[in-house]
């Protein structure tokens, strides 16, 4: 089996998640069985796995399996469902808190509290007959109790118990003190459903235990399960101590060092140090570039195998899509897909846009993308400081996140990039698969492998925004050489065709296959002849 | 049915239970009636203990394993190291001598296993711990083999809830301790409807009288028996068609009514159908100050013949004393007046048979025998039970029974049945009406020491007056004996409680 490991599947996504959706689908389609695994506990996650196209029996999240929970019938839960032991309720609703106070005999039985459609139960606050809130009972979005949440006498949280939809608690977590006086999750007590009792310090150690488990309950001596680990902080420890022998991936879904244009930096990307420093502990380490594979190969020499897999799959029936000729898009219509962000440092995409702007007045550009708000949305400041220093307010203009890619990538003619580092970007391989011309930084890893300059636009030094204007204003100037490189976009596309990522996908499967003989002969599964 | 309603029944159990279990066992024996042995403690240990009052399992009932389905399990004698739960491929148990062993990891520890006490590597309870060592929580195990409780503690260690649990481990009621008055202490107790509904109570009293309507909507016939007055409200409370206070003990103490007595006499005597008591003399009392309390006598203990041990040889100058040693039965009484005896018969000895209410009053009676230089002639013996208690009796000359009021006095009636004359103090009620002066034995002014060691002295030293003593126990024991006894209880059932429509 192919797992794909993350912490949870929210509606708003990010790239890791993109990517591993990707992923999903492209195993899918090749026939090759695949889970996604989600190791963080989240009552809403089936309806955002479902939305995704995740179908419940191709997710295992670490709570559920305990849980029993993995593919549970949907009941709709209301407050005419509840119980609270207690006769002769009263009900008061306070609908601006979407919650309703339950009482009896003038004293608070409970406080009920309601997913957003306002009907079904989210959670309740019970309390007891001397007034003290003793649980808080949280519901999983399919309709039953999955997380009991204990209170202390001083109103803090004791203990949490996650229980079976039919109501049996199997695991338990233990708020207590250290030394210090300092207040933690310190131990964790699980029932296994053969109701062998496991006790675990951290919810590392625990998620061992749930790798361990999925690597048995998928043993085959056939073929090694594979996992791929796309959040390394999150199972780094359990996944490089597994029992019995599986196929353990690293993805790099970022550059691997602090700074991702010197891959020789010292210091190494927080998320990946400590992977990174045992990475012969796993089988595999996979970057989304070629370029990055080989820095990391350079660098790390690791006896683990290594491998460029792209995370972005540009879809057949887009790759097969009438194409739009230059002359039928909008002359000079510059896009960007980015979150508004420090580090996609969209203020330098408009110093280059008002450079070109004072040449081809015609020139515009759209930033789309949720605008981030840390330190005070200062991302977005900065980008509006430069419009409002360049008078480009009729130029450029933030039109927030969308979904409508097709329609306004069909009419665009451009698209920029000038990030400070990237992890592949998702949006670039999208934008040449419309037949946008490309202009990026020369950042890593990504953009500057996705935009081939001479093919499909233009890859400029990094951090010069002027090189960048210059070159989309040879383009602008250039109606032919304008069609050519979107004619080049288009084709320099199938590079991330379905068939293609599956290929690099292969070459990994196979080394996985190749080696698995020797290893089960190594942990005596099988004696040296018959491996 | 006849429901005989109780707390609890213990390792040591004083005379109360004692006497309700032979009464269960007398009118579960007859056809004509049935009745069971209700407690209301959780009690993990109950099929231990029911034995030693010699009750079978069906003879019992308690509240917590009727609602967690366990009344009838039969007994497994469950190796803690043989116990499914426990991962033995991943957790190394570590053996600390016969009591304990610890669950550890890696050379730490995770959990201690406390073995069934009394048994040689059973289990008994496992208790968990966090990284840090902290007290997280407990599985209690039954005697039985099987675990029944979960206990979970609060991060200053305090008991936070328990979790009882059915025979497939699912908890069915659930006790929470949150604040109460201040203090950390049980505010709820729920019933967990399996696929029915939930029922909340504050206090476990509450919950016992649930369970009693419960029993009663099953057998709408079934008659309710308080034997102890901590039960009286939850048993008043409870909807049955009758209910009896059964008093063991006097009602009152020089002339002061004892405040546990005040519900049934006084505040609601309303609740129940009346009062038994086993003497006419607390009927009359009872009658005089409370005339609107119904009253009727029954007898309070029975003695199975059929159950009489071998003779022992009696150890001449031998005196016993039976009974819980606390100071309303006057162990110190029966210290002094031992002193007298041994004056005039150097080579008497006393036992003093029964479990102490402290260690602390045990060293403090010690001391005193010390003190009175006793320490050579007087044996503090164990709480036992069946042959030996009989044992006890059976080498004694003489019972002394200082105390300072009786409702009955069980130690009486078995001296009698063992055929050992009995010196007691004139207290209210039991010892005047078991005890026939100079036929069975005799009875001396409350707290007259003097003439309790003359009458021990002369019974000692006359072998003639002894055997007449001796032979009129016997013959005293038989009104005691089961037959009549059983004659008595039915009479009453099909009389002042068979026709009650209260």
């Amino acid at each position: 089996m192919n797992f794909f490991i993350n912490e949870t599947m929210h509606a708003q996504k990010s790239g890791i998640e993109h990517a591993e959706l990707k992923r999903f689908k492209l195993f899918n389609e090749h026939g090759a069985d695949c889970r996604i695994v989600i190791r963080n506990w989240d009552p809403e996650l089936h309806e955002n796995t479902r939305q995704a196209g995740i179908p419940d029996a191709q997710l295992i999240s670490m709570f559920d399996y305990f849980q029993h929970a993995e593919q549970v019938k949907d009941r709709r839960i209301t407050l005419a469902d509840l119980d609270f032991g207690v006769a002769n309720t009263t009900v008061k609703h306070e609908p601006g808190k979407n919650r309703v106070l339950v009482t009896a005999g003038g004293q608070l039985v409970a406080r009920v509290n309601f997913w957003p459609d306002a009907q079904r139960v989210h959670s309740t606050e019970l309390f007891d007959a001397f007034g003290n809130l003793y649980l808080v009972e949280q519901y999983d979005s399919r309709g039953f109790v999955s997380l009991q949440q204990w209170y202390t006498p001083d109103n803090q949280i004791g203990m949490e118990t996650w229980l079976t939809p039919a109501g049996q608690p199997v695991l338990e977590s233990y708020n207590r003190d250290d030394r210090q006086g300092k207040r933690q999750q310190a131990g964790w007590r699980l029932t296994e459903r053969d109701g062998q009792v496991f006790q675990f310090a951290t919810i590392e150690a625990l998620t061992q235990h749930f790798l361990d488990d999925l690597n048995l309950d998928f043993w085959d001596l056939k073929r090694p399960n594979v996992f791929v680990l796309d959040r390394s902080h999150l199972v780094e420890w359990g996944i490089t101590r597994l029992k019995r022998p599986a196929y353990t991936v690293l993805y790099l879904h970022n550059a691997h060092t602090a700074n991702a244009q010197e891959p020789d930096d010292p210091l190494l990307n927080n998320n990946y140090e400590f992977a990174l420093s045992d990475v012969d502990a796993f089988d595999a380490v996979v970057s989304a570039t070629r370029k990055q594979a080989e820095a990391v190969a350079q660098r790390f020499h690791p006896r683990a195998a290594h491998f460029a897999i792209a995370v972005g799959v540009v879809p057949d029936q887009l790759l097969a899509a009438p194409r739009v000729t230059v002359a039928r898009r909008q002359f000079g219509k510059i896009v960007a897909f980015a979150r508004i962000a420090w580090e996609k440092h969209l203020d330098d995409l408009v110093r280059a846009v008002a450079i070109v702007h004072r040449e081809i007045p015609q020139v515009t550009l759209d930033l789309y993308g949720y605008a981030d708000p840390s330190d005070d949305y200062k991302a977005r400041l900065q980008v509006e400081q430069v419009i409002q220093a360049e008078h480009l307010e009729k130029v450029v203009t933030l039109k927030g996140y969308t979904q409508d890619i097709d329609q306004i990538e069909n009419s665009a003619m451009m698209f920029g990039v000038t990030s400070r580092m990237e992890g592949f970007n998702l949006a670039v391989m999208e934008a040449i698969a419309h037949g946008l011309i490309a202009f990026t930084y020369d950042v890593n890893y990504g953009p500057n492998e996705i935009v081939e300059s001479g093919v499909n636009g233009q890859v400029v030094p990094y951090g010069d925004y002027r090189a960048m204007a210059e070159a989309m204003l040879k383009v602008l100037r250039d109606p032919a050489l304008a069609q050519w490189y979107s004619a080049g976009a288009y084709e320099s596309a199938r590079r991330y065709s379905s068939a293609a990522v599956w290929a690099q996908w292969q070459a990994l499967l196979a080394d996985a296959q190749a080696n698995w003989p020797a290893k089960l002969v190594a942990a005596r599964f099988c004696k040296p002849e018959e491996g | 049915m006849n429901y005989f309603i109780s707390e609890n029944i213990f390792a040591y159990n004083s005379g109360t239970e004692h006497a309700q279990a032979r009464r269960v066992r007398l009118l579960s024996r007859s056809t004509a009636t049935d009745a069971v042995y209700v407690t209301r403690n959780y009690n993990r240990f109950l099929a231990r203990d029911r034995k030693t009052v010699g009750l079978k399992s069906a003879q019992v009932l308690n509240m917590y394993d009727y609602f967690q389905g366990t009344t009838s399990v039969p007994r497994v004698e469950q190796k803690l190291r043989l116990l499914k739960q426990i991962p033995l491929a991943a957790y190394k148990i570590a053996g600390h001598g016969p009591n304990y062993s610890t669950l550890e990891e890696n050379g730490l520890t995770l959990a201690r296993i406390d073995v069934m006490p009394g048994t040689v590597g059973l289990i008994g309870s496992i208790t968990y711990q966090d990284r840090f060592g902290n007290l997280t929580a407990r599985e209690n195990f039954d005697w039985r083999g099987f675990k029944s409780s979960v206990d979970y503690f609060h991060p200053d260690g305090q008991l936070a809830r328990t979790m009882y649990l059915n025979l497939a481990g699912r908890p069915v009621l659930e006790m929470v301790c949150m604040n109460r008055g201040g203090q950390v202490a049980p505010t709820m107790w729920q019933l967990l409807g399996d696929h029915g509904h939930h029922y909340r109570f504050s206090t476990e009293d509450e919950l016992f009288t649930f369970f009693l309507d419960e029993l009663v909507k099953q057998d709408p016939q079934a008659r309710l028996f308080s034997e102890r007055r901590s039960l009286d409200a939850a048993v008043g409370a409870a909807a049955a068609a009758q209910k009896w206070a059964i008093f063991h003990d006097a009602h009152e103490v020089a002339g002061q009514l004892l405040a546990a007595y005040r519900p049934v006499l006084v505040e609601h005597p309303e609740q129940f159908t009346g009062v038994l008591v086993s003497t006419k003399a607390q009927q009359a009392a009872l009658n005089q100050q409370f005339p609107r309390v119904r009253t009727a006598v029954v007898p309070d203990t029975v003695i199975f013949p059929d159950e009489a041990t071998p003779p022992v040889a009696r150890v001449p100058h031998w005196l016993v004393m039976v009974g819980r040693l606390a100071p309303e039965k006057g162990p110190d009484a029966a210290l002094r007046i031992f002193t007298r005896v041994l004056a005039a018969v150097p080579d008497a000895t006393l036992e003093l048979r029964g479990y102490p209410i402290s260690a602390n009053y045990l060293n403090q009676l010690k001391t005193q025998a010390e003190h009175l230089g006793l320490a050579e002639a007087v044996t503090f013996s164990p709480y036992v039970t069946g042959p030996e208690l009989a044992q006890s009796y059976r080498q004694a000359q003489v019972l002394i029974a200082p105390s300072q009021h009786e409702g009955f006095g069980i130690q009486l009636v078995e001296a009698l049945s063992a055929g050992t004359p009995v010196i007691a103090d004139d207290v209210d009620f039991g010892p005047r009406e078991i005890v026939v002066p100079g036929v069975n034995g005799d009875l001396v002014q409350p707290g007259d020491e003097s003439a309790a060691a003359a009458k021990v002295i002369k019974l000692l030293t006359d072998a003639r007056l002894w055997h007449a003593l001796h032979q009129g126990a016997l013959d005293a024991a038989k009104q005691y004996f089961a037959a009549p006894v059983a004659r008595q209880w039915q009479a009453f059932l099909a009389g002042p409680a068979g026709h009650s429509t209260h």
